[in-house]
Formats: structure tokens, C-alpha cells, sequence
């Protein structure tokens, strides 16, 4: 009986091209051409950073760290300035972009590193930089993760005979100050930030056109009354049409992903920025099978909300209506996250519907999502939507709602 | 057997349909304490002006509204409490009742063949033999929405017969339909009844009922105003046809005013 149901939702949909084409080919289409646009302007940005020169100050260096670097300087791309700067001074240049970095190190730093010991805290250098500039967070990646670390590498050689055995030094292990950021701007950096809410708001959209259209264009028509008159439970007519909308939904979120994968190589390259990491080719199986579950279970609160929706409204007009503010606040959840950093999100906000799946992609994205996050972000959802399906078969109850009486 | 026992239904209005009909209470009797017994190989009638509250009586009857008090017994099933059952038995034709037109009149057969869990072999006979009767044979693998309105209104009385129910309800079966197809339609009811199906249809029309009919009701207003055969409405009003008894029935209920 159910998959009655859900055959006969899937060929009214794949059988009508109108429909085909606004579900499938055209958001796929944009997408595919918004992200190649956005790609080529980020691999711009990218070409750019990489001929940039970085503007880099390094305080009370010690005399190891300057005979390290002069071995290496080569190889980058760096202007260096040795000497004894001012941090206070520096803040502000750095926030406006003139300087990339200023890296400093602590006093007698040869010597305490000589002296350094499990017991006793390691000595510290501490970067300043500010992430929302591009070169500053290349000058910075460069430093710390490069420089620093070869220069480490050969401390602990000299001092040990073994890169393995313990850590010479912390970088910005106490540093408080280290990122100097431009707030409005850090936000916005990183594609990687986007692509989840691009991805929630895209799967909503998709769904919405179509559920309005077979649901709320069913009760218009008079034929929800002719399927409410066969001996068929209530319930099953409700999951029937919320899964197979689902089906749909997932489709069309499928095409659309596969246009985010077709524009891949345009901006692969492109992807950089604060806690973002490289998307599609380093992923887990774990954390395809989490992207998945976090999705399907999202579709089923969109789905839900859409059929309940468009049960409830008399006509398809009226469904628009009510949905009008439903998208807006899809769409706001889904903006919201975007100003959440990435790590630490506290845990009850992945218990919010829609919110917190979005941000469970996006703390996916950048490798920062728990288990246990995962596991209340796909929970809520669930229960969302059977409460929704629970509303959905009462309204086919309500002979107020359907009859108008 | 569809035993109406004290059927009545109270509309609760909004303020917007307070607005259109006039009214100033918030509350609607369009069934007021009507009974009435209605048996197989019997087509009965239920006949009263617009508003009388006819088709808000078969709508109960087809589960698809609750009584507000009373109740209704369909082939032993009361429509509240067993409305699975009822649907089982029973099939609902009305012009409100639409088909999606996207699918072919043989999809959508077979479609509601099976939510009545009939076998393959089943739909297709049945399918055959409305189609034949109706036909809509020829159209069988078009789309619905290319199909003339009138043979739309004869498909959807085909897929509403499609389980071959015990009890065919009708509200208006002739209203909308051409000359030709109304009478296919009274016909094919004639025939149900010979086989020994019970019928019940609503109506406007008194010569459609005087035709029709083995017994009728008339209700007025929400009141059951006579009931019984043809011949016994006839002899209460001292009438020789179906719309003098009405329009005297109509006299002495509501008045001179017609
Ligand atoms: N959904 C509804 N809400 C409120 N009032 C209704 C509704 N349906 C019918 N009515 C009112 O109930 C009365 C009976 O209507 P109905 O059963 O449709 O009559 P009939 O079919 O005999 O013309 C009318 O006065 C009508 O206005
Ligand atoms: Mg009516």
C-alpha cells in the first residue's frame, strides 16, 4: 500500500517535464554555473596570494632561529625583518593588511630551550596575524607550519638525536591575541562556510516547488478527497506522500550536489581560510555515511514541514503563502551558522532543527564534528519529523481542514 | 444496509463564512435529527432544495464528515467508529471528487484498484468491463486531461465502482452530465440495483427521482419532512407527481412564499 503511494508521487513527478525541469535541470544548472564563476574568482584571488610578497617581522629572534632561517629563505616568498618590535604597535597594522605577520619570540629563548624539560613549561613563540586577510593567513600558514616546524625538526635533531622524542617549543600556546580579526569579514572568509547553508537552503527549495504543487494542487483539485476515501490508513497516506517527496527532494539535492562536484575542479584550488578543509577528496567513509544521515534527516523536517504545509492551505496560492515565512526562517537558520566559528559549538545548538544540521555540516567540513554532536543533530531530527507526520495524519483527520466544515 | 439514526451535522463557521452566508450565529444545522433506512436492490432517494443539507448527509454516510450527534450504520459498520470498514463497502461519486488529470485513465484504475487490495487480474477485468459499459475503452491509455468532460465524469464513476462496492453513493448523479451520459448513468444504476446493490443518490430534480426511485426522503431545510415510496408521498399530499407533492411539502413547512 505504502508503495503505492509512493510509486504513484514518483511517476506523477517524473513523468511531467514541467516539473522534471524545475526540480532537477535548473538548480543544478545554476548551481553548477554560480560555483564556477565563484571558483574562478577565488582561484583569481588564490594566483594572487601565491605571487604576493609577505610583509613578516620577527622579534627578538634568537641567533639559531636566523642561522634556520637563512638556510630556507629561499624558498619563500617572504620579506623578513629582523629586530625588536612593539606588539601594541603592530595590531593595528596588522588589521588593516599593511603588515602579514609578526611572529615573537620569547626572551632567552636558545637557552630556555637548552634547559627545557618535561617538568617546566616549554618556551613559547607567538604568532600575531590576521585571518580574514588572505596574505596574512598564507604568510602565517607558511610560518608556522613550514618554518617553524623544520626549524623544530632540526632543534630536537641537535639537541636529542631524535625528531620524535619531544617538542622543543609551543606556538601561541598562551597567546590569546594571536588572531587580529576583522569580525564582519573572518565570518564571510572560506567557500567552505558557504557550501553547507548553500546546500540546506538548496534541499528546501527543491522540495518546496514540488510539494506545494502535488499536495496543496491535489486538495485544490478534488483528487486528496478521492485517496481519502479508499480503505487506506490515514497514516500510511501521509508517510506515502512524505517519502515520496522525500525521494524527490533527495534527487533534485543529488543533482544539485553533483553540479557542486562537476564545478569542483574550477575551484578545488579555491578552498582556504580558517578551519576549512579540502572538500570531497579527503572525506572518510564515516564521514560520507554522517554528510548522508545528517542530510536525509534534514529532508524529512523539510519535507514534513512542506507537506504539512500544503495539506493545511486550501489552495496552492494559500500554500505559497504560508510558505513564504517558513523559507525565511530555513534560510536564516541556515545564514546563522555562518557567523558561529567553527569548534566549540555548544551542543544544545545542535539540538535546534534545522540549525543544528546545518552546522553539523559545517563542523563537518572543517573535521570538528563529534560523535555525540552527530548523534543529537540526526536524533532531533528524527523526532521532528515524526511529530510532523503524527500532525500531517490528524490533519486528514480534520474534516474542518479538508471538507472546509 | 445504511441505517440514519438521528443524524444531525452542526457547521462551525468562521468569521469569514459568517460573512458570505449572512449569518449571525457561529453556528450551522444543516442536519437536524433526520432518520431513515435505506436497503439493498433499492435505489433511495434523498431529495430537497439547494441547502437542505443533502449532500452534507452522504458525505457523513461516506465517512468523510462526523455526525455531530446520532449515528450511522453502514452494513453494520458505524461510519465513526469503523470508517475502514464503511470506505470497504461503499463508493462515493460526486463532481467534487477529481481525478489528477496527468495519468491515463488506465493508470489511475489500476491505482485504486490496488489501495482496495484487489488482485491484478481482478482490476483488469473490472477495468474491462466499466470501460466496455462506459466507453472509455478507446481512451484507456490517454491522458486524463485530454479526455471530453463528459467522458471524465463517466471515468470517475468508473474508478469509484472500480472494487465493485455494496453500497453506491451519489450526490447529483445526473447534474453537469449531457443528455446522453446522464442517461448512461441512470441506467448503469438501474442495473446495480438488479444486481442487487444498494443505491443511494441525492437530488434536486423531482421527474429524476420519480424515475429513479424506489423510496425517498425529503428533507427541508435539515428536517426530514416525508419519507416512504413514491406512491405513499403521493397519497400524504394528495399530489399525482413527485414536484406537486414537494412544492406542498414546501408549503406546509416553510410557508407561501415560493
Ligand atoms: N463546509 C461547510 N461549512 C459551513 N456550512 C456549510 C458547509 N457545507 C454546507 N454548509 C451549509 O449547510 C447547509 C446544507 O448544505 P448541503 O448539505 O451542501 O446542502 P445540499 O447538498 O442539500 O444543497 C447549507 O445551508 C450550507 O450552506
Ligand atoms: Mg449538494
Amino acid at each position: 500500500m505504502l508503495l503505492n503511494i509512493i510509486s504513484k508521487e514518483l511517476k506523477r513527478v517524473f513523468s511531467d517535464r514541467r516539473l522534471v525541469i524545475s526540480t532537477f535541470v535548473i538548480p543544478a544548472i545554476s548551481i553548477y554555473v554560480l560555483y564556477s564563476l565563484m571558483g574562478n574568482m577565488m582561484g583569481n584571488v588564490l594566483g594572487d596570494i601565491e605571487r604576493h610578497t609577505s610583509i613578516v617581522y620577527v622579534s627578538n629572534a634568537p641567533q639559531s632561529f636566523s642561522n634556520y632561517f637563512d638556510t630556507v629563505k629561499d624558498t619563500y616568498n617572504m620579506e623578513v625583518d629582523f629586530g625588536d618590535y612593539d606588539k601594541n604597535e603592530f595590531t593595528e597594522r596588522i588589521r588593516s593588511g599593511e603588515v602579514d605577520l609578526l611572529v615573537e619570540f620569547e626572551d632567552q629563548f636558545d637557552a630556555k630551550v637548552a634547559s627545557y624539560s618535561d617538568s617546566n613549561q616549554s618556551p613559547e613563540i607567538m604568532t600575531f596575524s590576521n585571518p580574514s586577510e588572505d596574505y596574512s593567513n598564507e604568510a602565517k600558514n607558511n610560518f608556522v607550519f613550514d618554518i617553524l616546524e623544520g626549524y623544530e625538526k632540526e632543534i630536537l635533531t641537535d639537541r636529542f638525536g631524535n625528531i620524535n622524542y619531544v617538542k622543543a617549543f609551543d606556538v601561541d600556546a598562551t597567546n590569546q591575541e594571536s588572531a587580529i580579526l576583522d569580525e564582519k569579514k573572518a565570518a564571510a572568509s572560506g567557500l567552505g562556510m558557504i557550501v553547507p547553508m548553500i546546500l540546506a537552503i538548496i534541499l528546501f527549495a527543491g522540495a518546496m516547488g514540488i510539494g506545494m504543487d502535488t499536495i496543496a494542487g491535489e486538495k485544490e483539485r478534488g483528487t486528496m478527497a478521492t485517496l481519502l476515501l479508499t480503505p487506506i490508513p490515514r497514516e500510511t497516506i501521509a508517510l506515502g506522500k512524505v517519502i515520496g517527496l522525500g525521494i524527490v527532494a533527495i534527487i533534485s539535492a543529488a543533482c544539485s550536489f553533483g553540479a557542486i562536484i562537476a564545478s569542483l575542479p574550477n575551484m578545488l584550488s579555491s578552498f582556504g581560510g580558517e578551519g576549512v578543509g579540502p572538500i570531497g577528496l579527503s572525506f572518510s567513509i564515516l564521514q560520507y555515511v554522517q554528510l548522508f544521515v545528517i542530510m536525509i534527516t534534514l529532508v524529512g523536517i523539510y519535507v514534513g514541514l512542506i507537506c504539512l504545509i500544503s495539506v493545511r492551505a486550501r489552495s496552492v496560492k494559500e500554500a505559497g503563502t504560508y510558505m513564504a515565512p517558513i523559507y525565511m526562517i530555513i534560510m536564516i537558520a541556515a545564514f546563522s551558522t555562518m557567523f558561529s566559528k567553527s569548534g566549540g559549538v555548544a551542543l544544545y545548538k545542535f539540538a535546534i532543527p534545522v540549525y543544528g544540521s546545518v552546522t553539523a555540516i559545517k563542523e563537518m567540513f572543517s573535521f570538528e564534528l563529534s560523535l555525540m554532536e552527530f548523534g543529537v543533530t540526526s536524533g532531533v531530527s528524527i523526532i521532528v519529523t515524526a511529530i510532523i507526520i503524527k500532525l500531517i495524519t490528524k490533519t486528514f483527520n480534520d474534516e474542518k481542514v479538508m471538507f472546509n466544515a | 444496509m445504511i441505517e440514519v439514526k438521528n443524524f444531525t451535522k452542526i457547521y462551525h463557521l468562521s468569521k469569514k463564512q459568517m460573512k458570505e452566508q449572512k449569518l449571525k450565529a457561529s453556528q450551522k444545522v444543516a442536519v437536524d435529527h433526520i432518520n431513515f433506512i435505506a436497503k439493498e436492490g433499492q435505489i433511495f432517494g434523498l431529495l430537497g432544495p439547494n441547502g437542505a443539507g443533502k449532500t452534507t448527509t452522504l458525505r457523513s454516510i461516506a465517512t468523510l464528515l462526523n455526525p455531530t450527534k446520532g449515528e450511522i450504520i453502514v452494513q453494520g459498520f458505524d461510519v465513526t467508529k469503523n470508517p475502514t470498514e464503511v470506505r470497504r463497502r461503499i463508493g462515493f461519486l460526486t463532481n467534487e471528487l477529481k481525478l489528477d488529470t496527468h495519468f491515463t485513465p488506465a493508470y489511475t484504475m489500476s491505482f485504486f484498484g490496488k489501495l482496495h487490495s484487489m488482485s491484478a487480474k481482478d482490476i483488469d477485468s473490472r477495468t474491462e468491463e466499466l470501460f466496455e459499459y462506459f466507453g472509455i475503452k478507446d481512451f484507456a491509455n490517454k491522458k486524463i486531461s485530454d479526455l471530453s468532460t463528459g467522458m471524465m465524469q463517466k471515468l470517475s464513476i468508473a474508478v469509484s465502482l472500480i472494487h465493485d462496492p455494496e453500497v453506491v453513493i451519489f450526490d447529483e448523479p445526473t447534474n453537469g452530465l449531457d443528455i446522453i451520459t446522464a442517461r448512461a448513468v441512470t441506467d448503469y444504476l438501474q442495473k446495480l440495483k438488479e444486481r442487487g446493490k444498494l443505491i443511494i443518490v441525492s437530488t434536486h430534480i423531482m421527474t429524476v427521482a420519480e424515475k429513479l426511485c424506489d423510496k425517498v426522503a425529503i428533507i427541508i431545510g435539515g428536517k426530514k419532512v416525508a419519507d416512504g415510496t413514491i406512491l405513499e408521498v403521493l397519497n400524504q399530499t394528495n399530489a399525482t407527481n413527485l414536484e406537486d407533492a414537494f412544492f406542498e411539502l414546501y408549503k406546509e413547512n416553510v410557508g407561501e412564499g415560493v
